[in-house]
């Protein structure tokens, strides 16, 4: 089973248009991966139906790099009980 | 450095007043209302080389009103109404000027036989205000025939004070000749038992020391002579938009030196004393809000300032002016003008989509860093509480500078959502792909409509629908 890292890199790959092996933790998602305002908005909703959890929308939208995202989803998956 | 300049070099130190909590100045933008117009002193007015003081308080306790001319001016800059029309916006002004007469008088031809029919038919409603009063050019004395027949207590007459009119267009020999002439015309209306109210045409272009001072005074003295009832009224009518409100400027185009001067110094009483303004400047509103501040207590209006040429004071600022000087609604409907707007476009006549307080657009905001503001908090860039006051919540305009802040807001709106329900622009982003895409794909250039983005979030968010429109 993919890891919460890979899944995070296979949504922002599809939703940015990159290809996954370009995608780093580090990698900060307006500054290096080109994420505009709207993509972000879409990133954080795909990540949503991909772990099947429900995101505050100003903490989500406030993550600004893969690796951070990470983090983020593996607590909130936690916190909802949700396995990830 | 000029002397007053160097007076003026008063600089000083302005520590940070630091806060962990808004201050919003609720005192002043309560938003329940417009924002008060809030004076913290006299003003002074420099005249003849002495100050004068001026006290805007005075502005709560005297019996300011608004005077209408819609029917009069305003049908001087389009095709007649009919007289359903006419007496339809009487019903709705006398509804939005409330029980207290806040729009107090409006003017009616009386030449022609639908000009009485509709006088007849407006004061058949039973309302006691507006009063209706009436406009006649006077250069004959039947004309009071007409009023006396209409059966008014008060008209409007021309007395045109600048030497344009004396001379030019009215070509009489002298200002004495001219003089003479108008006093005769208000004695006929004295003796008609009609109270004359003499419109002093171009007196932003007149010899005041010269002419406008010693006519009004001869009025006052005229005046005297008859009960209160009858006493003349003075309409300082700026024909062409010349007058200005800025403290400094000489006469005749001083507001402030116009109303002190025929006020304090000829003594016109303020109730008597009436303000009509030329928009041809951009100056229109500013200036009859500057005639009630310096003692003028009536200002005539139109409906969203129709009127000959560029137009007169809007009405509807009027009244939203009228409000932020005395802090209260004063029985005031403010909600009727919307409807009063919603029924001038219903027979014709064009309001402008950025016109304020009734155009389309007035309270949309398009860019897309104002809509996330107005979906925070809609007093961020909403000007009162316009839902509530005119029945016009803040809205957005979908355009490529949306953004999801402003599809959010829009669908929000839609669905009439409030509080916690309001839904997240996470749950909208599929919408808010297919307007950026309308622009960055299919290189479209028109706003969105409502009806296009209603469909689209039938389509496109299907829970949301059913669970608020199914």
């Amino acid at each position: 089973m993919a890891t919460i890292e890979e899944r995070v890199k296979a949504v922002t790959a599809r939703v940015l248009r990159l290809n996954p092996d370009d995608i780093k933790p580090e990698h900060h998602f307006a500054r290096d991966l080109g994420a505009e305002s709207i993509q972000s908005v879409e990133l954080v909703a795909n990540f949503e139906e991909e772990f099947g959890i429900e995101m505050d929308e100003d903490a989500a939208l406030s993550v600004s790099t893969v690796g951070e995202a990470v983090k983020f989803i593996a607590e909130v998956c936690k916190q909802q009980g949700v396995s990830a | 450095m000029t002397e007053i300049a160097k007076a003026n070099n008063t600089k000083i130190s302005f520590p940070l007043i630091d806060r962990t909590e808004p201050n919003l100045l609720e005192e002043t933008f309560n938003y329940s209302l417009p924002p008060l117009i809030r004076f913290d002193g006299p003003i002074v007015e420099y005249i003849d080389g002495k100050p004068v003081t001026f006290d805007p308080q005075t502005l709560k306790t005297r019996d300011l009103v608004i005077t209408d001319t819609t029917f009069r001016d305003g049908q001087q800059s389009r095709p007649p109404y009919t007289i359903e029309q006419m007496v339809h916006i009487y019903d709705l002004l006398s509804k939005l000027g409330g029980p207290n007469g806040i729009i107090r008088q409006t003017e009616f031809f009386l030449y022609t036989k639908n000009d009485r029919e509709t006088l007849d038919r407006c004061r058949a409603l039973g309302h006691r205000y507006p009063e209706c009063t009436g406009w006649i050019r006077a250069n004959t004395m039947d004309d009071f025939r007409l009023v006396q027949e209409a059966g008014l207590a008060e008209t409007g007459m021309l007395t045109s004070c600048s030497d344009y009119h004396i001379f030019n267009k009215l070509k009489f020999k002298s200002r004495k000749e001219c003089m003479d002439r108008y006093c005769q015309v208000v004695d006929a209306a004295f003796e008609a038992g009609i109270r004359p109210r003499c419109h002093l045409e171009d007196v932003t272009r007149a010899d005041i020391e010269g002419f406008v001072l010693p006519f009004v005074e001869r009025l006052m003295r005229m005046s005297e002579q008859v009960p209160d009832h009858l006493s003349v009224k003075i309409r300082l009518c700026d024909t062409m938009g010349f007058g200005l409100s800025y403290p400094g400027v000489e006469l005749p185009r001083s507001i402030p030196k116009l109303v002190y001067k025929l006020h304090r110094e000829v003594g016109v009483p303020s109730e008597r004393l009436e303000w009509h303004g030329h928009n041809d400047f951009h100056k229109v509103h500013i200036n009859g809000a500057t005639a009630w501040l310096y003692g003028c207590d009536a200002l005539n209006t139109t409906l969203f300032g129709f009127g000959e040429r560029t137009g007169n004071p809007p009405l509807e600022a009027a009244v939203f002016e009228y409000i932020a000087l005395r802090g209260e609604l004063s029985g005031i409907r403010t909600e009727l003008i919307t409807e009063l707007a919603d029924y001038m476009r219903s027979i014709g006549m064009p309001i402008p989509d950025n016109y304020p307080f009734v155009g389309r657009c007035f309270n949309t905001t398009s860019a897309g860093i104002h809509a996330g503001g107005l979906r925070q908090d809609e007093r961020i860039y909403n000007i009162f509480d316009t839902t509530a006051l005119l029945g016009r919540p803040p809205r957005v305009a979908i355009t490529d500078k949306t953004g999801a802040d402003g599809v959010t807001l829009w669908v929000n709106e839609f669905f009439g959502l409030k509080g916690a329900d309001r839904i997240s622009k996470i749950k909208v982003h599929k919408l808010a792909r297919w307007v950026m895409d309308q622009y960055e794909v299919h290189g479209r250039l028109t706003a969105i409509s409502d009806q296009e983005l209603e469909a689209k979030t039938r389509e496109l968010l299907p829970e949301l629908w059913a669970k608020f429109r199914g």
